[in-house]
């Protein structure tokens, strides 16, 4: 039935990434529109479950231990969380927290205080690089796209699309998001585009030499 | 203090017989609606029956711990222990009850496209032991309080009215509920049949 779905936490895509938490994408799997949401889990104690970091000029952040116990560590803090434990981080803390038991799931709310939520670049682009070292390119390249459509100006988005439309193959439309990404922010795209293996389709392109000289 | 074991948080016990744990409030979480709810016992209410028509918000119930079942659209679910409800159609009516005494969910809702701003609900959930207790003062300056946000919000003001009005400041009472009635009529037609009012049901200047 349309207009609400119910979900199994554990049943959820892993997303597993090189020295980062398992990410379990809730709000992408749902579609939810108004708050982020995501889980995160730790299979082995010791694993990380929040990577350490602040939200400066970002998100108010609440967690939730799900599963398991973590350990957080709040601007230094350390804080024992057992299944049931809610933490607040207001975006200038810095927090981490480790699975302290084995099976260990915390799930992360977060949205800006005073403005309308709007899904972050960090988890589009985290997802369409999971699925493209899968082989799912084509649901990458759907995340990149709709990412786009949202921020149509955020020269990571058109960054990224460059990279998925080289990647496919379509390398008209990856220059146009090049040189988009370039008008919106030259200096970084200048630093990347170089050294970035997923545009080597491009680079025997007489355009591409030009856009990023 | 950051952290909070939902178990360690208020218990708010309300009408309807399930219990409020006010997580936003503890925090004073201002970016999104963020409470658990627990239920009086086994077979208790624990999500309250009620749709999301009015503040258009998108609302997702977790279960934290034990068993609930939930009615969502007319349809029954039980859900255990990290199993959630995602209700994107704010107009679907959906409930819970628990099945397991100890159940905690946690419900999470905003609305979509706009800031999020704190529902007056809370207040008044925040203010009914209060108002069961007979300390009237205490739950008129919470409303006052949420009132000072959002001055012309009819709930709150027909609310305040009705606990200014038990709590004998009558004519308090009849300029709340005044204003309520003029912001949406139908505050006047509740008041009519409202034993909260019946201490100043004669008065004149009660919406007729």
């Amino acid at each position: 039935m349309s207009g609400y779905r119910i979900v199994t936490l554990a049943d959820l895509d892993r997303i597993e990434v090189p020295g980062s938490p398992v990410l379990r994408p809730l709000r992408h799997e749902l579609g939810v529109t108004a708050f982020g949401i995501n889980a995160f889990t730790g299979d082995e104690t010791g694993d990380l479950v929040i990577e350490q970091h602040r939200e400066e000029g970002g998100p108010e952040e609440l967690y939730a231990v799900v599963t398991g116990r973590a350990t957080f560590t709040l601007d230094g803090v350390a804080v024992d969380a057992p299944a049931g434990t809610l933490v607040h981080a207001p975006p200038e803390l810095l927090r981490e927290a480790v699975a302290a038991e084995p099976g260990t799931t915390v799930l992360a709310i977060g949205a800006d205080i005073g403005k309308a939520f709007s899904p972050s670049g960090w988890e589009s682009f985290t997802l369409a690089n999971a699925y493209r070292r899968r082989g799912e390119l084509a649901a990458g390249r759907a995340i990149v796209v709709a990412r786009l459509t949202g921020s149509p100006s955020d020269w990571k988005s058109h960054y990224n699309a460059a990279r998925f439309e080289a990647l496919a193959g379509d390398t008209d439309a990856a220059l146009v998001h090049l040189r988009h990404a370039l008008a919106l922010n030259a200096s970084e795209v200048r630093k990347l585009a170089p050294a970035d293996a997923d545009l080597d389709s491009l680079r025997s392109d007489q355009r591409f030499a030009e856009a990023i000289a | 203090m950051n952290a909070v074991h939902v178990d360690d948080l208020e218990r708010i016990e309300l009408d309807d017989g399930f219990v409020w744990r006010p997580v936003r409030r503890y925090f004073d979480i201002r970016a999104f609606g963020v409470n658990a709810y627990t239920a009086r016992e086994a077979g208790g209410q624990i999500v309250e029956e009620h749709s999301e028509g009015v503040l258009g918000h998108e609302e997702i119930y977790l279960v934290l711990r034990g068993r609930a079942r939930f009615t969502v659209g007319g349809d029954e679910h039980e859900l255990a222990a990290g199993q959630l409800v995602f209700v994107s159609d704010p107009a679907l009516q959906r409930g819970a009850v628990a099945i397991d005494a100890d159940t905690v969910v946690l419900a999470v809702g905003g609305k979509p496209g706009v800031a999020y701003t704190v529902s007056a609900w809370e207040t008044m959930f925040a203010a009914a032991p209060l108002g069961r207790a007979g300390r009237w003062e205490e739950a008129i300056a919470l409303h006052q309080e949420a009132l000072a946000g959002e001055p012309d919000h009819p709930a709150l003001l027909y609310n305040l009215a009705c606990l200014e009005a038990r709590g004998g400041r009558h004519l308090d009472a009849l300029l709340h509920l005044r204003r309520a009635a003029a912001l949406e009529p139908r505050w006047a037609e509740h008041a009519r049949s409202d034993d909260d009012f019946a201490a100043i049901r004669g008065e004149p200047g009660f919406p007729a």
